[in-house]
């Protein structure tokens, strides 16, 4: 046995604790570099023993087990038939927690009711079917001099109005194109924009804008007929 | 916490449930001189300070309490800690590891320690520690308690519940990785 061959048979027979027998034993007689070598792992093994044995022998402080009675005798025992009591009641309750909060805490359904109570909006009423331009002109309260005598307020107030359903991925449009056409462009931005989205939801009712008054504003007879002609109007 | 009791039990009844809690609490109590060193030995053993191995045992120790009248054979309660008190201790000294790790990221440059500093810092123990916590969980748990005083090769293979074969074969295996770490 050679000195490279000696190395791995004398670190096993130093980390089982065994004195070098046979090939080895022979080759250590002759060797001193591998003697060495032997004696440095045999005491490199004594330090590991040594300082493991020194750790896990030690003792905890003379207090440790008066304490630990004294915290043992605030604790309760667990009883084996109240556990199984408690594991089936527990388990009971968190299927009915669950069930009460999961609509509430599922990102889905809050937006699911927003559009539900978003989409009972107020449809305006046009008493012509096909000219709904005119019906917003005066639900917005503004009268023109056009218009003024043509419609009676009896007829086109909000209450009178019935409520229509809008199916949820229209709200948005629909909004849109009312306010748009209203030329409510504050309310617009209120029902379109995300945040107001939330208000709108709770409240069904559209918010009520001021009445404008206009009358300052009307022209006389001959100013309006000098301005039709100037701006080539025409009824 | 309130125990849950029921509605129709009798005074007899629970009368006999206090006798049983006694009874187990004094056999507790019984076990505690024995135990209560064993399981602080078990987590010095994994973690670097007495202070936490206490910490750690108590733990341990309350824990079995709570849940001895749960074990259904009162004969593997030393091997019931044993593995509690190994992996409560295992627990605590990786989060010791993180929150050293998380202060040593945003510490300034520490000086190097003189040789003085080494040698009182005990360098071997420290270097063991790291070469103890490299092994592998089941090596190291074999380790510890064949360290123990008064635990034979066979008491650790009966409290592992492990063939002796086993035992004496990790045993070899775990003192050899930590000799090649400490060359």
């Amino acid at each position: 046995m050679n000195c490279d061959q000696s190395v791995q048979a004398l670190r096993e027979a130093a980390a089982g604790g065994r004195a070098p027998t046979g090939n080895l034993a022979a080759h250590l007689e002759e060797c001193a570099t591998c003697q060495a070598s032997f004696q440095r792992e045999q005491a490199l093994f004594v330090a590991i023993d040594h300082s493991l044995r020194k750790r896990v022998n030690e003792d905890p402080r003379a207090s440790f087990l008066a304490e630990l009675r004294v915290q043992i005798s605030k604790e309760t025992l667990a009883n084996p038939r109240s556990n199984a009591v408690w594991a089936v009641t527990g388990a009971t309750l968190a299927v009915v927690l669950i069930g009460m909060f999961y609509p509430l805490a599922s990102p889905r359904q809050p937006r699911l009711q927003g559009d539900l109570q978003a989409a009972t909006v107020r449809a305006p009423q046009s008493t012509e079917g096909t000219q709904p331009l005119r019906t917003f002109g005066v639900d917005s309260g503004v009268r023109s001099g056009k218009y003024s005598g043509k419609h009676s307020p009896a007829k086109t107030t909000v209450g009178q109005e019935p409520e229509v359903l809008v199916p949820p991925d229209e709200q948005r449009a629909f909004s849109q194109f009312v306010a748009r056409v209203a030329g409510r462009d504050a309310m617009a931005e209120a029902v379109v924009s995300p945040a107001a989205n939330k208000t709108a939801a709770r409240n069904t009712e559209l918010p009520e804008v001021p009445s404008v008054d206009i009358a300052h504003l009307q022209l006389d007879g001959t100013k309006s007929d000098q301005w039709m002609d100037e701006t080539g109007g025409t009824e | 916490m309130q125990e849950f009791t029921w509605p129709d039990r009798t005074a007899e009844t629970e009368l006999a449930l206090d006798l049983d809690k006694a009874v187990l609490r004094r056999e507790f109590e019984q076990r505690l001189d024995e135990c209560g060193t064993l399981a602080f030995r078990v987590a010095r053993g994994v973690l670097r300070n007495a202070a936490d191995a206490e910490d750690v045992a108590q733990e341990a120790l309350l824990r079995a309490y709570r849940r001895f009248a749960l074990l259904r054979d009162p004969a593997r309660f030393r091997a019931w800690l044993v593995r509690i008190s190994f992996r409560l201790a295992l627990d605590h000294a990786r989060s010791a590891r993180r929150r050293e790790h998380r202060e040593t990221v945003w510490a300034t440059e520490v000086p190097k320690p003189t040789a003085e500093d080494s040698a009182a810092s005990n360098e071997f123990g420290r270097r063991l520690q790291e070469a103890m916590e490299s092994l592998p969980e089941k090596s190291r748990l074999v380790l510890l308690l064949a360290g123990m005083d008064g635990h034979s090769l066979e008491e650790v293979a009966e409290v592992l519940q492990l063939p002796l074969g086993t035992v004496k074969s990790r045993l070899h295996s775990a003192r050899k990785q930590l000799a090649e770490k400490l060359r």
